[in-house]
């Protein structure tokens, strides 16, 4: 075998996942779990992997990307500020201008601006309300123009691909293809932008239970996207302007873990608290909670309360962005096994071998180490 | 069976909490996903043993030291790692080996006191 160096963690890492992927094959089928479930496992691990930047080079784009969402925050929202404040009142809407979502999306290819984006967790959760608007009245209030454009794409964590487009009149729609794609792999694409500095943020959606089905493609005004475990849901959100005004970037790089708990549970909880606001670019990184009914009176009257931050995401972010640096707080961990340890007097000598090494938030490998210390 | 030490590290806590997930979705039971571990030990100790072939040294001052179950535990401060390509400095760490001749113990890391370093 080729020797390695740190530098083939990722391959060594790629090779294991295969083998064990490969050699668990036989005891889902005996266990007539279907090889769907498989894929999904490989895709949480590998995903998981990623997300930990432990190993350099193992998606090495989107780890870039990573990068770029941990040291970047985008307040954009001001920007489009008075842009949404003019929409308020365009007659598209039979609901209220709601504060934008957390996302905004613009196609790389298409609008020199726009970072790609998805959508966190809790977020979404909470914008659930099944009361709100049927699909039918919402797919009333949106004309579906023949110009259609794809914004974007989001990703859940169990590889399904949601991809939003924008019609002419710069209502954003969602849908699911039918088939799930690898994160990764449609995420980068888009990550090749004119310029574009918006960091783009890798989102871990929980897995949805039994994927969403086919038919759950959602229809959704523009900003708020709704994802639930097992349905999809339609949420009248404002209409975006026809310019990178919906930028909204939640860097959401290290909070994945508490938006998964959430996700999981199959009770939504809307969110009425916090943000009774309406200006949306500044609720970009907070939760879209709105009843829409509440929301419209609160737009209507044209109130750009200044901003209300939700002070959990923000801090999340800012939290994760000086753990995105270099001061980790990481406990560093070798795992390993010992040949020969000697000690004489308060002189140690380790003789280790095959071990795993986790130092600075970054892993390691080795065959063999030899350390001295003295007690 | 081959050793489950190696579960504590980015590649086995990440297999684990995907499967922690599936579980929770009830996608798989909690003995399919014993039986994917169990695998994931025979392959990591596998790889390492055979695809790995790179020398590290380091120096530290050593904290604590503690054996038990055959397993060494030690935390040493200020160290230095270097291999050929690169120095890699940390306050602290915790190093955890095994007994590097003797590759089955079954219910090993079964004893609270074993976990318990493990975890720590």
């Amino acid at each position: 075998a080729p020797p390695s160096s740190n530098t083939n963690n990722p391959k060594l890492y790629r090779s294991v996942i295969e083998d064990v992927i490969n050699d668990v094959r036989d005891i889902f089928l005996d266990d007539g779990v279907d090889e769907q479930v498989l894929m999904e496992l490989k895709t949480l691990w590998e995903n998981k992997l990623m997300q930990s930047r432990a190993v350099d080079g193992f998606h090495s784009e989107e780890q870039q990307l990573l990068l770029q969402v941990q040291q970047q925050h985008q307040p954009q929202q001001q920007q489009h500020h008075h842009h949404h404040h003019h929409q308020q009142t365009q007659p598209q809407q039979t609901v209220p201008q709601q504060a934008q979502t957390q996302q905004v999306l613009i196609p790389a290819s298409q609008q020199a601006t726009a970072p790609q984006v998805i959508v966190p967790d809790s977020k979404l959760i909470q914008h659930m309300n099944a009361s709100n608007m049927s699909a039918a009245a919402t797919a009333a209030t949106l004309a579906l123009p023949a110009g259609v454009t794809p914004v974007q794409q989001i990703l859940t964590n169990s590889g399904q691909l949601l991809q939003v487009v924008r019609a002419a009149n710069g209502a954003q729609y969602i849908f699911q293809p039918q088939q799930s794609v690898v994160l990764q792999q449609q995420v980068i694409p888009q990550m090749q932008p004119g310029g574009v500095q918006a960091p783009v943020i890798q989102q871990v959606l929980a897995p949805l239970p039994g994927g969403i089905s086919p038919q759950a493609g959602v229809i959704i005004q523009p900003q708020q996207i709704l994802f639930t475990g097992n349905k999809t849901q339609v949420i009248p959100t404002t209409v975006a302007a026809p310019t990178p005004a919906q930028a909204q970037i939640t860097a959401t790089g290290q909070q994945q873990p508490q938006a998964q708990p959430a996700q999981t549970q199959a009770p939504l909880v809307l969110q009425v608290d916090g943000t009774g606001d309406t200006s949306s670019e500044e609720d970009e990184d907070e939760e879209e909670d709105y009843d829409d009914d509440e929301e419209e009176d609160k737009e209507k009257d044209g109130a750009e309360d200044g901003q209300v931050e939700e002070e959990p995401l923000n801090s999340e972010d800012d939290v994760s962005d000086e753990e995105g640096q270099e001061l980790f707080d990481t406990e560093n961990v070798v795992v390993c096994q010992y040949d020969k340890i000697h000690r004489s007097k308060n002189k140690w000598k380790f003789h280790l071998k095959d071990g795993i090494m986790n130092l600075n938030g970054r892993d390691y490998i080795f065959s063999k180490a030899i350390g001295d210390a003295e007690w | 069976m081959a050793y489950q030490l190696y579960r504590n590290t980015t590649l086995g806590n990440s297999l684990q909490e995907s499967l922690d997930e599936l579980i929770q979705s009830q996608q798989i039971t909690p003995q399919l996903a014993l039986q994917v571990l169990l695998q994931f030990d025979k392959a990591i100790n596998s790889a390492l043993a055979q695809r790995v072939r790179n020398r590290v040294n380091f120096r530290g001052a050593l904290n604590t030291y503690r054996f038990c179950d055959n397993v060494w535990t030690f935390v040493l401060n200020d160290v230095e790692f270097r291999e050929v390509t690169e120095l890699i400095k940390v306050e602290k760490v915790k190093i955890v080996a095994c007994d590097g001749k003797s590759k089955c113990f079954p219910n090993f890391f079964e004893s609270k006191t074993t976990l318990r370093t493990l975890e720590s």
